[in-house]
């Protein structure tokens, strides 16, 4: 085996294409990640400096559309069963979090009520999400 | 690689290991992918407490109480554009302010104490608009750090 042929040859491999498929599968994960989210599609409101709340894993997810529906991670929940679905999903997660993903079109009361039900599950504090305003709108 | 007669210059060129580059490049693309759709941004408040006669974790009359109503802040609707409309006032330990004094009166009362006492106690009216009441929690948290917001029902 000569070994400077060898080499040679691996340094003149074309990387071209491998390239175009990873800048592709790029573009194609940016146009995907807003439809990864948990829960239904939330009109998040704008705010002007809201604090990091870490990332959605290791947390409940309290979705508030903007009809008043409530969800648990991506399950609608009806709510006379929202207390119960909520223990439910406490009881899968070791160190629970909740936080409430509520439609920047709907009344304080049914955000209030959404707070209430989490309280009576046993919580004393939630996050309340939003997005800083002039961010760019990630599909929801 | 021929035309510009440096042959010696262009080989070198043509044979600088990108292999490395693109490994890095292919991680960081993992890494981006995981991570960023999942993180998200808010605001960490304390609920009301459902019972009536729960007891305050702070004595009544030393709760500092910011009350929002739809009369004097109108946000019904989602507000327009970025922050509170401009004749928006809110109630502040029983004084009426407009809203945009909020962060420097908070900050005058709450700046001297401890960090964990500072508790504001937030009664927002029912039928206002959650954008808008985000924006008012928003205002109050940029006045003060470590400022905790602990909604309250007034009936």
């Amino acid at each position: 085996m000569r070994l400077g042929e060898s080499v040679k040859m691996q340094a003149a491999i074309n990387i071209t294409p491998l390239v175009d498929v990873v800048l592709v599968l790029l573009i194609i994960f940016m146009v995907m990640a807003p439809q990864m989210r948990k829960g239904p599609d939330v009109n998040l409101p704008n705010t002007a400096k809201p604090s990091e709340q870490g990332d959605e894993r290791g947390r409940i997810l309290v979705s508030v559309d903007h009809a008043g529906g409530l969800w648990i991670d991506d399950q609608p929940v009806a709510a006379e069963h929202f207390g119960e679905a909520l223990r439910a999903a406490v009881g899968a997660e070791p160190d629970p979090k909740v936080v409430i993903r509520g439609d920047a079109r709907l009344k304080f009361r049914e955000v209030r009520q959404a707070m209430l039900a989490i309280e009576q599950a046993g919580f004393r504090g939630v996050g309340l999400i939003a997005k800083r305003a002039g961010a760019e709108a990630r599909g929801d | 690689m021929q035309f510009n007669g440096d042959a010696s210059g262009s080989n070198l060129q043509s044979e600088i290991n990108i292999t490395p580059l693109v490994d890095v490049v292919l991680v960081l693309l993992i890494i981006f992918m995981v991570v960023v759709p999942l993180l998200m941004q808010g605001y960490d408040v304390d609920i009301p407490r459902s019972s009536a006669n729960a007891v305050p974790a702070q004595a009544a009359e030393s709760r500092l109480i910011l009350s929002i109503g739809p009369k004097a802040c109108r946000i019904l609707e989602p507000p327009a554009g970025e922050g509170l409309p401009a004749d928006c006032r809110v109630t502040l330990a029983d004084q009426n302010i407009p809203a945009a004094e909020l962060p420097a009166r908070l900050a005058q009362i709450l700046g001297s104490q401890p960090t964990g006492k500072r508790v504001l106690f937030l009664a927002a009216d029912d039928r206002l608009n959650y954008e808008g009441v985000l924006r008012i929690v928003d205002l109050a948290k940029s006045g003060v750090q470590d400022l905790t917001i602990e909604f309250i029902t007034t009936h």
